[in-house]
């Protein structure tokens, strides 16, 4: 079942639908990616969510990007020559994931001629060099996101339609409807495993910018699907405090593993001042137990208070670190050494990892610490990953049933 | 006064000598054709012989980019230079998966050996001098080119000619990236070991800044990063215990020819100073001919307009002149459809045209340096040289190249000028004409070229009969070589060229380098 002839209800909180979400992406080989990245740029001034996927995309790969992230627009960036191959493509993997209504706009070159083939199998415009970046905002601005009405979306929910679960998750994170649905998904929880080991699981990962922690979970995920647990990243990342624009580039550091279906990924606007984490984070991740996916892993979009709501509801909080950074000092003044689960000293591959985890774990094991789990990993190596499931894993780190969750 | 968003300084309304007050003629400018050469390498310049006007061309299969090349040569050009397409640059067979649509779309397609004898047939390669723009896959089809001429009975010796052979400007700029950093300059450096012992007249590594501008750079970032990749490679290839002046002569240069002139013609001069210091002051390089940097030029394909696209042509010109009053040794003139598709014959030849008016007809190659001692330009040059020197010092925090690529420096210095460009245009701070200002409703329409939609075919066609008539046997044996090879870390050219010759694809020897190397995967910034 589709949803997109859902009717309308009215909502309370519309914030976010004052946010046109778009992909942005490249498929094919070409790599020239100056216009693209100055576009993303210029439309997240502009007010814009845009969710950037980066280069070498296949087509299926954008088309599940466009369907998890809920996005109205697409935008493709091709100056390979190659649009009259590529882009029927792309038209096609949207058309399979259910997502018809979709509106693709192309930016590049494309010769005139060939311009009618393309608006005639749903390219809604093409952007040459020399437009500006107003003009192409400007027609984005057109379309609204359709509101949903809730019970039939959970009905499609409940029937594992992906983009009902995009949707709710939409919904969610604008914070409408709440109530109906957290009701329903606790009227509707799934059975829980006999097994701890594959018991569902929400972990959150904290850590300074550019610490590495996508690249961190981009690891990660690979090695959950290798294990064949199915995995879903909410992914936080800063909004401009001025346009409420934002420029959601996490996703692109783990783009490697689409187009899959066990992988699902979100990318979260978050509001300055609201903490380092979207809203409703808890109620997402139960939305996502709900739909089947075995693991939910969080990225903050930096350290904050909202560590320890996370904290409350998350099976385990990772804090992240690099070496040369001061992030110990900090994190000890900050208390956050001592709700951590597990502390990460990541890119290990750096000289100086060693002698951090030395310094660490004398500083953990002064009196009143509680007993944080210490790994060194290196996303850019591959190194310690397994090591650090096993840590996260842990049947200790089972907060869910003991702590409440909050709202 | 206003400020020049493309490049990080200021340009005032006059100058005289109070701003030239710390150059210092003998040290900084000198004369042509001596240390620091900032006024040209050559003492008699164009005089002496014009540049090479050097267009470059590819699309299709082999076969129509060699008739294109004939072409190009009875029209008068006087050197050839290839562009390959995208499923090439990436180092995948026209047969991937990955390549379907991408086939001789943007460049000429090529699998094996047998495409590099299709596109230089009956070209005299001891005569004519060659350039190939490739990158990540350089090494492979250099074994190509030089397997074909020894298979056609040509002495290396005797072989002239340029590859573009610059991997880092791809981790910054242009993202034909295959293999990993380090194992992609182990590569390079592998070629000029191999050219500096065997194809001696060759240019080994074309290190280049049109990419990095087209990236949206300003000038000075075009220049800095430039030379620092430059420097990476020296100290790369010295590390292998070649002597230095063993090397440098035979490493050129490639910058783009943007819409500022003035801005132009300075990087120019402050790049031949910067590296003639460099390597005669740090690296104790005595052969002149390592201090000399010479350079190739092409207009910037990322100034030109869809809109009016004749107005392009006008564009050109402009741009030519710098690059020509800035002493460079070979050019490349756009043609004003570039925006639209592959360039027309007619079009191609127009660009060619502009470039023998302004030797023939402008007077401007009469004069060594024309524009030395104007105290604008020379301060500008000063400026630039002063401002690539902070740029260098800059990379070094990061602990060199390798750690600068790594921490996203390059792509994030590069993505903000571009950034600040586009609002400048936006906000009409920067004139485009005929884009935000000058602008015409009715627009004349140029032809385009048509590349035949059957070159896939055509070319997946023609691999399929290369692959089922060699020696299954050879191919296994010598693509094991190279992947013994480039384990062990010796020279993979000789194990390479083998390969080649026993017709091995691009994509088995770029698979065979791979399960050493491993793949780049791009996580950018
Ligand atoms: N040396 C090294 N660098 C790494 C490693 N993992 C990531 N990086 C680099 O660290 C930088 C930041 O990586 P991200 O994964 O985006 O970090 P992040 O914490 O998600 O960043 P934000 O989302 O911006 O807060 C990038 O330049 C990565 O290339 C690693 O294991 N070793
Ligand atoms: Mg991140």
């Amino acid at each position: 079942m589709t949803i997109d002839h859902l009717t309308t209800t009215p909502t309370t909180d519309d914030k976010s639908a004052a946010h046109v979400r778009i992909v942005l992406a490249k498929v094919g080989l070409d790599g020239h990616d100056r216009g693209i990245k100055v576009v993303a740029r210029g439309l997240r001034d502009a007010g814009f969510h845009v969710i950037y996927g980066g280069i070498w995309q296949s087509p299926n790969a954008v088309a599940q990007a466009v369907l998890d992230e809920d996005a109205l627009w697409l935008g493709i960036s091709l100056l390979n020559g190659a649009h009259l191959t590529l882009i029927p493509q792309v038209i096609e993997a949207l058309r399979e994931c259910g997502l018809p209504d979709v509106r693709l706009v192309l930016g590049g070159i494309v010769p005139p001629k060939d311009i009618p083939a393309l608006t005639e199998i749903g390219v809604s415009a093409i952007f040459g060099p020399g437009t500006s970046v107003a003009e192409i905002a400007a027609s984005l601005q057109s379309t609204h996101a359709k509101a949903t009405n809730v019970a039939e979306l959970l009905v499609s929910f409940q029937q594992r339609n992906r983009r009902s679960l995009s949707r709710l998750l939409t919904m969610i994170a604008a914070g409408q409807q709440l109530r109906d649905i957290r009701d329903w998904l606790n009227a509707n929880r799934p059975a829980t495993e006999a097994s701890a080991k594959n018991k569902f699981r929400t972990i959150a990962f904290t850590g300074n910018g550019g610490v590495g922690k996508s690249s961190l979970i981009a690891r990660l995920v690979a090695e959950l699907r290798s294990r064949g647990q199915s995995v879903a990243v909410l992914s936080c990342d800063p909004q401009s405090p001025i346009t409420g624009g934002a420029l959601l580039g996490d996703r692109i550091r783990m783009s490697d593993c689409l187009p899959d279906e066990g992988v699902f990924i979100r990318s979260l606007p978050v509001a300055s001042g609201s903490q380092g984490i979207a809203s409703n984070l808890d109620l997402m991740s139960q939305a996502l137990e709900g739909f089947g996916f075995d693991v939910v892993l969080i990225e903050t979009a930096g350290t904050g208070q909202g560590d320890i709501a996370i904290r409350n509801f998350a099976d385990a909080l990772v804090l992240v670190m690099q070496p040369e950074s001061g992030d110990s000092i900090q994190w000890e003044k900050a208390g956050l050494l001592e709700i951590a689960d597990v502390i990460v000293i990541h890119k290990s591959d750096l000289p100086s990892a060693e002698r951090m985890e030395g310094e660490l774990r004398e500083q953990l094991s002064l009196p009143g610490h509680h007993p944080a789990t210490l790994i060194r990993v290196s996303a850019a190596k591959n190194t310690g990953i397994p090591e650090l499931w096993e840590a996260i894993s842990h049947p200790s780190f089972n907060r869910v049933g003991t702590a409440p969750r909050v709202f | 006064m206003p400020t020049s968003i493309k490049s990080d300084g200021q340009i005032a309304g006059h100058y005289g000598p109070d701003e030239m007050a710390t150059v210092v003629f003998e040290r900084d400018i000198g004369e042509a054709g001596h240390y620091p050469f900032t006024r040209g390498v050559h003492a008699d310049m164009y005089r002496g012989r014009l540049w090479t006007m050097r267009q470059f061309a590819g699309f299709g299969t082999a076969r129509e980019t060699n008739k294109r090349f004939r072409f190009l040569l009875d029209q008068g050009q006087s050197g050839l230079s290839t562009a390959f397409d995208l499923p090439t640059l990436m180092g995948l067979d026209s047969d991937d998966p990955r390549s379907a649509g991408e086939v001789g779309r943007l460049g000429v397609a090529v699998d094996t050996v047998d495409d590099f004898h299709t596109l230089f047939e009956t070209i005299d390669l001891e005569q004519i001098s060659v350039s190939m723009t490739i990158n990540a896959p350089a090494a492979i089809v250099m074994a190509f080119y030089l397997a074909a001429a020894q298979e056609r009975g040509f002495d290396w010796k005797k072989l002239r000619g340029t590859i573009q052979n610059d991997i880092l400007k791809e981790f910054h700029a242009q993202n034909e990236i295959v293999f990993p950093p380090e194992p992609s300059v182990r590569l390079v450096v592998d070629l000029i070991e191999f050219c500096a012992r065997h194809v001696p007249q060759w240019n080994t590594v074309s290190i280049s800044g049109y990419h990095i501008r087209e990236a949206g750079s300003t000038a000075v970032q075009e220049l800095a990063f430039t030379l620092a990749d430059g420097l990476h490679y020296v100290d790369e290839t010295l590390r292998r215990g070649l002597p230095i002046d063993s090397f440098a002569p035979r490493l050129s240069f490639f910058f783009n020819a943007h819409n500022d002139l003035f801005e132009e013609i300075a990087k120019y001069r402050a790049a031949r100073r910067l590296w003639a210091e460099l390597m005669r002051e740090t690296y104790r390089a005595t052969d002149p001919a390592s201090w000399k940097l010479r350079f190739h030029a092409q207009t910037a394909g990322c100034s030109l307009q869809d809109r009016q696209p004749e107005v392009n042509l006008i564009r050109v010109a402009y741009q030519a002149l710098a690059a020509v009053l800035g002493g460079c040794q070979s050019l490349h003139t756009n043609s004003m459809d570039e925006t639209l598709a592959l360039p027309t014959e007619h079009a191609v030849t127009l660009a060619l045209r502009t470039q023998q008016v302004l030797a023939y007809e402008t007077g401007v190659t009469k004069t060594v340096d024309p524009v030395g001692g104007s105290y604008f330009v020379e301060s500008l040059t000063q400026q630039m040289h002063d401002d690539a020197e902070i740029y260098f010092e800059r990379i070094r925090s990061y602990g060199g190249m390798l750690g600068a690529i790594d921490a996203g420096f390059f792509r994030r210095e590069i993505a903000e000028s571009a950034y600040q460009y586009q609002r400048s245009v936006d906000q009409d701070d920067s004139v485009i004409v005929g884009v935000n200002r000058f602008v015409q409703p009715d627009e004349a329409r140029v032809e385009t070229l048509e590349v035949d939609a059957s070159v896939e075919n055509t070319q997946v066609e023609s691999l399929r009969r290369i692959k089922s008539a060699r020696s299954a046997s050879d191919v296994l044996r010598t693509l094991a070589e190279v992947r013994r090879v480039a384990a062990a870390g010796g020279n993979t050219f000789p194990a390479l060229i083998e390969a080649a010759k026993a017709r091995a694809t691009i994509g088995e020897l770029v698979k065979a380098l791979a399960d050493v190397f491993g793949q780049h995967t791009l996580h950018e910034q």
